[in-house]
């Protein structure tokens, strides 16, 4: 009984025989629509932040400079690659690579910021005030930007009613250096 | 019995103390009743053949001053499932205890007693459960006032304090790291000679937070990939088990098609997670010729669900309303060819190690736990199935497609290890034929994605079931105010299982430790989720260190 079941598990190895791939020396293609690295379009991006506002990971941030400088972070470091920001980007300007060799030493290579240059109006020169309907607005459901004030408003904040002392003794506190 | 005459038994047997009954759905009943019958509503529910499931706590403080609290009870031979609701003023939290009674709320109690500062009557061990020792008294996470980046101050001087070990044995620790361990988590195994006579255990050291998160930061349709993180190898069950818990309480209908491929993803999934328990049960009793052989046939399933997700893992496919991506007929031509291979691959690895002496010896009767005990702790999955309980959420709860396709439910009564590889394996077969009914039965058009108001209607409870490779999953969810869920409980597999492992150990060999441990299949981090700071490695490695000196050393004296 030992014996047989020894036999037949060496016949079980042997036929497949050897499976390991080589692989850094081969590559290996990947699967289509493999969801790798997300790489951003600046031609086609208008600067809507509705990937910022669906990142699930809270990878991709947008900051507004000034009045007619948006900056757009992708921060490659926390990204979970879902492909949600492809998937809800109006004018695709976002794809998601076959890219995922993306181990490095050093943050900002996979960190990309893009500078968009914003209209403004040309009478008040403010931002366009858009129509509720277009598909920019209905993208921006109450989700969360890193700037947006009016959507950081209906971010609960917890800390009014919070006991101060310990709230006061974690801002002071500093996470052990490792 | 059903839902509508077990609401009436209760009504007739408390009167006014079951202050209402709900059903959104025939296969779903709220109880609303008084706190002080809590205890002996759940105790008769649990007599008329309801199996506990989880327990789930709530903070309203803000809205009418009570803290909330939920038992929940599958019926699973009538296919529908109870929770039994009731509240406290936050100024006097207590409830009765259920846990003398239903031994597998232990944890769900302690939680809340960690979490929202909820005290329970006759708990018989009321220690800390999820909350770092050093966090300090009075400051319960899961309440709302409390901010969700909270990270108190550490403190050097305190440790868990394990319970003491049984006249005459010696105290063994294994972990916090440990290699038969895959994450960290610390058994104290009390034992005499060789032999296990007892065990405590401290777990939760890989806090996350991610009930927290999702209920203060991330948004609804954010969630379920955050879901997915809380597990390795059921990622798609958990997404899917949330989604389901949402879809239910807005009231979305989803597509057949959505469905059907749903359940072809979740299978694809249960293929691959007993392909791998199958090859580290290998691993854990020396035995590696499986472990290799059992991940070289997964390795197909993993290039395939690349192929269908766009990713390794079955990740990204699920949201609420249905389903990111579609199977075209490429694609289930591509299913069909591996899973013939993978058929005639596990047949092969399957007549291959099923007679070895060497698995049979290591296995059978070893992590021993009778069918009354598994009733009595309410395990599920392939671990209850080892142990002649005929439970199996795809049958008894349907979801997705499941109540289409023909299957059986593999029950052994061998009561061990053994068991469970048996389940396991044949669990793999059954997996193949609901995939090939599935494709063939596909509904060969319907949207993906069904259309979802704007608005959420706040305040609904929901709940779903869904079987995962290692057992049911389930999710409670209430709808909140601000595009995300007030309150997201998730009880994953490991949950009840884990609870009976010091049972399961109890007269075995020290040696058979990490295989019985193996059998649940823990998945340490789906149990840990619900933690509410990120473990800071730091102050995590400090703390393993002073817990173990101090039991070495109190195993030395």
């Amino acid at each position: 009984m030992w014996l047989t079941s020894k036999i037949k598990q060496i016949l079980m190895v042997l036929k497949p025989g050897v499976v390991t791939l080589k692989y850094p020396f081969e590559p290996r293609p990947v699967a289509k629509d493999f969801r790798g690295q997300p790489a951003w379009d600046h031609h086609k991006c208008v600067g809507c932040g509705g990937c910022a506002a669906h990142c699930p990971a809270r990878t991709i941030l947008v900051r507004d400079i000034c009045q007619e400088l948006r900056i757009m972070i992708y921060d490659g470091a926390r990204c979970a690659y879902c492909g949600r920001c492809a998937d809800v980007c109006p004018e695709d300007a976002i794809v998601m690579t076959e890219q995922f060799e993306l181990a490095t030493g050093d943050r900002d290579d996979i960190t990309v910021t893009m500078e968009l240059f914003m209209l403004t109006c040309q009478r008040c020169g403010r931002c366009y005030n858009m129509e509720t309907t277009n598909m920019i607005d209905k993208m921006e459901l109450k989700g969360f930007r890193y700037d947006h004030l009016e959507m950081r408003a209906v971010i609960p904040k917890a800390t009014e009613r919070f006991d101060a002392k310990v709230l006061e003794a974690t801002e002071r506190y500093e996470r052990p250096r490792t | 019995m059903n839902a509508v005459e077990v609401a009436r038994k209760l009504k007739e047997e408390f009167g006014a103390a079951v202050r209402a009954t709900d059903s959104p759905s025939p296969d779903r009943l709220f109880i609303d009743v008084e706190r002080a019958v809590l205890r002996p509503v759940s105790n008769r529910i649990a007599a008329l053949g309801g199996r506990y499931i989880v327990s789930i706590g709530y903070d309203e403080i803000a809205r009418n001053g009570t803290l909330g609290l939920v038992h929940t009870f599958a019926f699973d031979a009538d296919h529908w499932a109870a929770a039994v609701r009731t509240s406290a003023p936050a100024s006097d939290p207590l409830f009765d205890s259920i846990t003398p009674d239903i031994p597998n709320a232990g944890w769900s109690e302690r939680e809340y007693m960690d979490l929202l500062g909820m005290k329970f009557v006759g708990h018989p061990k009321p220690k800390r459960l999820i909350l770092a020792d050093d966090w300090p008294e009075g400051v319960h996470p899961l309440r709302k006032e409390v901010p969700y980046n909270l990270v108190p101050p550490a403190a050097e001087d305190v440790a868990y304090r394990l319970d003491e070990a049984p006249e005459g044995t010696a105290v063994i620790p294994i972990g916090p790291f440990h290699s038969s361990l895959h994450e960290p988590e610390h058994f104290a195994v009390y034992v005499d000679g060789e032999t296990i006579k007892g065990c405590d255990y401290r777990g939760f050291m890989t806090h996350r937070g991610i009930e927290k998160l999702c209920q203060t930061q991330v948004s609804y349709n954010e969630v379920p990939f955050v879901a997915e993180r809380i597990c390795g190898i059921c990622g798609s069950v958990h997404a899917t088990t949330y989604a389901q818990a949402v879809e239910a309480a807005a009231g979305i209908r989803i597509s057949r098609r959505a469905e059907y491929i749903r359940t072809v993803i979740l299978e694809i999934e249960r293929l691959h997670s007993h392909l791998l328990w199958l090859g580290v049960a290998g691993h854990l009793i020396g035995f590696d010729t499986v472990f290799m052989q059992a991940w070289r046939v997964r390795e197909r399933i993993m290039w395939l669900s690349e192929r269908i997700t766009g990713n390794r893992k079955t990740y990204g496919m699920v949201v609420i309303g249905g389903v990111r991506r579609d199977i075209t007929p490429e694609i289930a031509k591509e299913i069909e060819e591996v899973l013939a291979g993978v058929e005639k691959e596990t047949l092969v690895l399957k007549k291959s190690i099923i007679g070895d002496t060497s698995i049979h010896r290591r296995t059978k009767g070893v992590g021993v736990i009778s069918k009354e005990e598994s009733v009595r702790w309410s395990l599920v999955g392939p671990v209850a199935r080892a142990r002649g309980i005929d439970i199996d959420v795809r049958r008894d709860h349907p979801y997705a497609a499941y109540d289409d396709m023909t299957f059986d439910v593999p029950v052994v009564t061998s009561e061990d290890v053994w068991g469970t590889l048996v389940v396991r394996v044949l669990e793999i077969f059954e997996a193949i034929k609901i995939l090939r009914q599935a494709l063939r039965n596909m509904p060969s058009d319907g949207p993906l994605l069904a259309e979802v108001g704007e608005a959420l209607p706040p305040l609904r409870h929901a709940f779903s079931l869904v079987e995962a490779p290692r057992g049911e999953a389930a999710h409670y969810v209430i709808t909140g105010e601000e595009n995300r869920p007030e309150r997201w409980r998730v009880r994953a597999p490991s949950y009840p299982n884990l609870q009976a492992v010091p049972l399961m150990l109890l007269g075995d060999q020290f040696a058979d430790f990490p295989i019985i441990l193996g059998s649940i299949d823990p998945c340490f981090s789906c149990t840990d989720r619900v933690a509410v700071i990120d473990a800071r490695t730091g102050r995590r490695r400090v703390l393993g260190r002073q817990e173990l000196e101090n039991i070495s050393r109190r195993g030395k004296g």
